[in-house]
């Protein structure tokens, strides 16, 4: 009560002064902006050493207080922009390269004089901006330099056709001030990221786009391909380095997809189909260098790499055709294999080194190959002669590591193969000649190659390959056992034999009549064959006397002593001649009963080659008819002591063995067909014709591809045997009777 | 530490008459963008000081009693409010020299829930029906009762309030930053059109920055948001429990910065996600929490709703439960800061926990049934239904009974402190952040504010 009278007293005298407050209010505002104002001129004068801070501060400060925050953001822009005009005019006035000088001074005057007007107006900067939504007294600076210079009519397409041409002029080979055009571009940059775009980068683009058009043009019309990447290539570094040096950081992407487009993109098809020195010379002349430039290069270009990749992949198809269906490369199955590995490896490197080991680019690789290999038919036989032929002189040329290397890559042709199961048939064949005639040069790579199989192909593949091996080490202890149990007096002065006793559907035999044996080994065999079977109940024991072979000392009439290494067959002729000087084929025949061919073959090869004629044929001719007759060679001479007369046999498969083959392998595949649609139906039941198929293709493809005719037909076969039936409705369905 | 004192770097200040002295380096603890610390001084030092030699002097007309406060705050970091400095003076001063946001630093400690005081009481305007209390990231809050949200920045000092368009009650609020609040209003029966909804404010003006509306069918429609949760993981998304008028029940889902509807997840039969009382985002599943409790149900229902593929990942409920002697019912739920449990409570104030790792298992209730809570407060809860109340925070479990918060610490939750304030009747809701737990009392309407010291100097 006692405060509320004296308020009540002192009235008169409170409202005088508020009147008189409210009198001064107008003139307060003047007053502080003036204050201000002249600051704001000393500051843009570099003046502002004179100027006290605090009191500037609390001014601006005070006239936030007093709710003025607006008329004084008002007021600072107007002034502002009374500044920038100056400046525009004298920016303006700077004729031709100090123009940029010019522009980058003011802009750092204006720059200094913002950051001291903002410490200036903090507290506006704090209190009134934010509750009111407007731009911070810095950025406001900013955005009225973009406004009334950058953005002026004078300005605007000044600035920017100065720097185009100054980096038009550095593009062609001058040196320019990059200090001057990295300030300005900040400068751009600064003003926001929208003034850089629009005023410098998008424009910046389209000259960039039409200079590297006409270059591009330019050069394609006079470059190689190789020589027209390179200048790409260094105009895209340029660029890069372009934007290190001056430009902002994302425009790196842009500039690169500009001049990617104009240089790579629009030529592409050009470039890379380019006559004698487009993709394919490269590849042909192995230009790792211009290869890896144009992987790298073509990787910005969509599309680039698919397009290298397809015509890499039709021209390796194309030369990789050629080469397997040239009747010449057929000649040589180990020339043929080595020309495919040989090309495997170049592509190979071209990929690994050039095409930074792409996996798409691998992927068609293997693709082309396997298209191809499988062209010709006859790839399984030939590969597996490779390897006979590896495996056979392997440790000869060239030591183990080398030899599983070459395995390996064989390996790798082995996976492009489509009928596997015509390889394992050949190779099957090709490793009994070689366990049989004791040729393998190493067991160890036999082995390796035999896990390299088994790891590819799985067990079933190699079950019977392996149990060959098993046959020769059982053979070995049979032979020593029988040598052991039997006395030495009853085989005193027989000859020695070692027996290899082979699983039969384990080798690849054919039946064949057994000709007649020297008595001799007649002997030591009846005795070797009732060891066998005393040892062994219910086996039967046939002589497979055409795989066989011996050595037989021979003394000749000039009295030369020699071994000869002859097979089984040459040494039932040859035995002939200890009691008899002259034959005749016929007498040979009847006495031996070797096959026709076989013993003309065997014949041949005693009496025809040179250097190892052990016979004499009369008459001296090629052909063998049954009235010629044959003599000992009494002159034979040889430097060795032993000499290994070889088999006049074809390596290669006669036209009628490849067919028995096919035929076979044709045969094999039947039950294999039949198990995998029984295995099928078995776990579906019910299925229609076409999903049959499918997936009995589809179980199949690892070892062959099953012709679907044949599915067919082995379909009807097991319908027949009753394994499966016709669904009675549709006649699509199947149905497996169990 | 100390500088030898050379005049180098030495600065006098005369603030109002008083002569300070202190070097360049701690004024330039103040940071950059502050009136202490601007480019300003450095280029009128080079201007000025010339020979380097005789510390320059620069005159403040400001109150010397604050700048010793803040100078102090600048050399040590700490704050010490001497009796004379009115703290309203100081926060004025602090605002001149541009250190408000260190003195807010300063006098808020960091949040533990066993070190709490009873900083302030503030009595609310309309006694009875707040609604929410909410914290802001910076320390302020919000309260909603009726068609208004009080706002209030951290040093207490009411705003302008937020009225949702229409004065529709008001459901629920949410911070989406320091400066922007979200609202969720209800829709009233019998009006037209344009009511209840979602929209985003201005927490300094209160004026209107967006609404956030609801299209089905690209039909815009008009709906009843429950409650509200924020996805501060990065998504900016804003989620809201939504009712329509024509049975559109659901979860709707906003961008926060436009306010365009991103998604619609429409209830699923057996999950009642439009009644929705609480969401909550988990942030480390980006899964969202769905709680819809009795009593507003018949049962709770908790779910975990996957966006990305629109799929319930997790959800319990009670319905199928036998009902016991004491019929007890999940009443509130929190996801436990692991990720991998949610916490319920009921309203006979017992603990539980539901592992979100399985779907088959029920409410592990606690053994230790009734937290400590005195008869007077028992008597407190017949008369006036305040359910308890689920939060966490920095591995702590705060459960509000009564007229107390309970602090629950430690991985096997053992009750630790219990925060009682004002005599302001039963809690009906609290909040925690900005280092601060706000606790809103329902009969006077007042809210109390806890906060923790800064740790002791020894």
């Amino acid at each position: 009560m006692m405060n509320g009278g004296g308020g009540q007293k002192k009235r008169g005298t409170r409202i005088e002064p508020f009147r008189h407050r409210v009198e001064t209010d107008p003139k307060f505002f003047d007053k502080s902006w003036r204050k201000l104002h002249d600051a704001i001129r000393e500051i843009y004068n570099h003046n502002a050493s004179g100027l006290s801070f605090e009191e500037l501060y609390r001014t601006a400060y005070n006239m936030v207080l007093n709710k003025f925050a607006p008329q004084l953001y008002e007021k600072l822009t107007e002034n502002m922009k009374e500044h920038l005009e100056d400046m525009r005019t004298c920016i303006d006035a700077a004729q031709g390269g100090l123009f940029l000088e010019e522009l980058q001074r003011k802009w750092n005057d204006h720059n200094k004089a913002l950051t001291m007007i903002r410490d200036i107006l903090m507290y506006m900067d704090r209190t009134y901006i934010p509750t009111n939504k407007k731009t911070p007294v810095f950025d406001h600076g900013l955005e009225l330099w973009r406004d009334t210079i950058v953005r002026s009519p004078t300005i605007q397409s000044r600035l920017s056709d100065m720097l185009l041409e100054l980096i038009h002029s550095e593009r062609t080979g001058e040196v320019i001030n990059r200090g001057l055009m990295r300030t300005t571009t900040k400068m751009l940059m600064d003003l926001g990221l929208s003034v850089y775009q629009d005023d410098f980068e998008r424009p910046f683009l389209e000259v960039s786009a039409s200079f590297y058009s006409g270059e591009s043009q330019q050069f394609i019309e006079c470059c190689a391909c190789g020589e027209y990447l390179k200048q790409a290539e260094r105009r895209l570094s340029e660029e890069s380095e372009r934007v290190s040096q001056y430009l902002d950081v994302k425009t790196h992407e842009k500039i690169t997809t500009v001049v990617v487009n104009e240089m790579l993109a629009n030529h592409m098809q050009r470039l890379i189909l380019m006559e004698n020195s487009g993709l394919v010379n490269m590849l042909v002349e192995d230009r790792y260098e211009d290869l890896t430039r144009m992987y790298t290069l073509f990787n910005h270009v969509p599309d680039g790499l698919t397009t290298i990749r397809s015509v890499m992949a039709s021209h390796i198809k194309d030369t990789g055709k050629s080469l397997v269906t040239d009747p010449e490369r057929l000649k040589d199955p180990v020339d043929f294999v080595q020309r495919l590995l040989n090309m495997k490896d170049k592509y190979d490197n071209i990929i690994n080194v050039s095409f930074s080991n792409d996996k798409s680019f691998l992927n068609a690789l293997n693709s082309s190959f396997e298209h191809f290999i499988n062209l010709n038919n006859r790839s399984p036989e030939f590969i597996s002669l490779f390897v006979d032929d590896k495996l056979r002189k392997g440790v000869k040329e060239a030591n183990e590591e080398d030899l599983e290397t070459v395995l390996d890559k064989v390996m790798m042709l082995f996976r492009y193969l489509q009928e596997k199961d015509l390889f394992e048939k050949y190779y099957k064949q090709h490793l009994a000649k070689r366990l049989i005639s004791g040729r393998a040069a190493s067991d160890d790579s036999e082995r390796s190659m035999l896990v390299k199989l088994k790891t590819e192909c799985g067990y079933q593949f190699t079950s019977k390959l392996e149990g060959m091996f098993t046959d020769l080490k059982t053979s070995e202890d049979t032979t020593q056992g029988f040598y052991a149990s039997t006395s030495s007096e009853l085989l005193a002065d027989a000859p020695t034999i070692s027996v290899q006793i082979l699983t039969t559907g384990s080798w690849p035999t054919q039946t064949c009549n057994t000709c007649n044996l020297p008595p001799e080994i007649v002997s030591v065999s009846e005795k070797f064959r009732a060891y066998y079977l005393g040892t062994h109940n219910g086996r039967r024991l046939t002589w497979q006397t055409n795989m066989g072979h011996a050595d037989i000392k021979a003394t000749f009439g000039n009295g030369s002593k020699h071994e000869l290494n002859v097979s089984t067959y040459q040494m039932c002729v040859l035995m002939l001649f200890n009691s008899s000087d002259v034959l005749t084929y016929r007498e040979i025949a009847q006495s031996t009963a070797i096959p026709a061919a076989d013993l003309k073959r065997c014949l041949q090869s005693l009496a025809l080659v040179k250097g190892k004629q052990v016979l004499r044929k009369e008459p001296m001719s090629r052909d063998i008819a049954d009235d010629d007759s044959f003599f000992v060679n009494d002159k034979f001479t040889s430097k060795l002591f032993k000499v290994k007369i070889g088999t006049v046999a074809a390596q290669k498969e006669t036209d009628p063995e490849k067919l028995e083959t096919r035929q076979r392998v044709e045969e094999d595949r039947k039950p294999q067909i039949e198990a995998a649609i029984v295995r099928i139906m078995k776990s579906r039941r019910v299925l229609d014709h076409n999903s049959i198929m499918m997936e009995v293709t589809k179980q199949l493809q690892p070892r062959f591809m099953p012709n679907p005719v044949v599915i067919k037909k082995r379909i009807e076969s097991l319908i027949e045997r009753e394994f499966l039936e016709r669904d009675k409705t549709d006649r699509k369905m199947y149905r497996y009777l169990a | 530490m100390c500088t030898p004192a050379a005049g180098r770097g030495r600065v006098h200040l005369n603030v109002g008459g008083r002569v300070f002295e202190t070097t360049a380096a701690t004024l330039a603890c103040a940071g950059r963008d502050t009136m202490l610390d601007t480019s300003w001084n450095a280029s009128h030092d080079d201007a000025a000081g010339g020979g380097g030699g005789a510390a320059a002097e620069y005159f403040i007309d400001r109150d010397p009693a604050c700048f010793a406060v803040l100078l102090d705050l600048l050399r040590t970091g700490g704050l010490h409010v001497p009796p004379g400095v009115p703290e309203a003076t100081l926060y004025r001063e602090a605002l001149y020299y541009g250190l408000l946001d260190r003195v807010r630093a300063a006098r808020l400690g960091d949040f533990d829930g066993d070190r709490l005081r009873l900083s302030a009481s503030v009595p609310g305007r309309a006694p009875g029906d707040g609604t929410a209390v909410r914290a802001a990231p910076d320390g302020g809050c919000c309260v909603a009762h009726g068609g208004a949200v009080r706002v209030y920045n951290w040093m207490l000092d009411e705003r302008r309030p937020v009225y949702y368009p229409g004065h529709a009650p008001v459901n629920d609020a949410a911070y989406l930053d320091a400066a922007t609040l979200l609202v969720a209003a209800r829709e009233r029966p019998g009006r037209r059109g344009d009511d209840g909804g979602v929209a985003a404010f201005s927490a300094l003006t209160g004026g209107l920055r967006h609404r956030f509306r609801v299209a089905h069918d690209r039909q815009p429609r008009s709906f009843t948001a429950g409650a509200l949760a924020v996805d501060d993981g990065g998504g900016c998304r804003v989620f809201a429990s939504c009712k329509g008028r024509f049975n559109e029940y659901g979860i709707g889902v906003w961008d926060a910065n436009t306010g365009e509807q991103a998604d619609f997840f429409y209830e699923p039969p057996g999950c009642a996600l439009g009644d929705a009382d609480r969401l909550q985002w988990l942030d480390g599943t980006s899964t969202l929490m769905v709680t819809t409790m009795f009593p507003r149900t018949d049962s709770s229902f908790i779910s975990l709703l996957d966006f990305r593929d629109k799929s319930v990942v997790w959800s319990w409920s009670d319905v199928g439960t036998p009902a016991s002697l004491e019929d007890k019912h999940a009443v509130h739920a929190v996801v436990m800061e692991d990720g991998r449990s949610v916490c319920v409570i009921n309203q006979y104030e017992n603990l539980g926990f539901l592992d979100l790792r399985s779907s088959a298992g029920g409410v592990r209730w606690r053994s230790r049934s009734k937290l400590a809570t005195g008869g007077k407060t028992k008597a407190l809860i017949s008369e006036e239904v305040c359910y308890p109340k689920l939060a966490t925070y920095g591995g702590q479990l705060f459960a509000s009974t009564g007229d107390t918060v309970s602090v629950f610490s430690g991985p096997d939750h053992v009750l630790t402190s219990t925060l009682r304030g004002s005599q302001g009747g039963a809690i009906c809701d609290f909040s925690i952040g900005g280092d601060r737990l706000f606790a809103l009392h329902s009969e006077e309407n007042v809210f109390d504010v806890w906060e923790t010291p800064p740790p002791a100097i020894i």
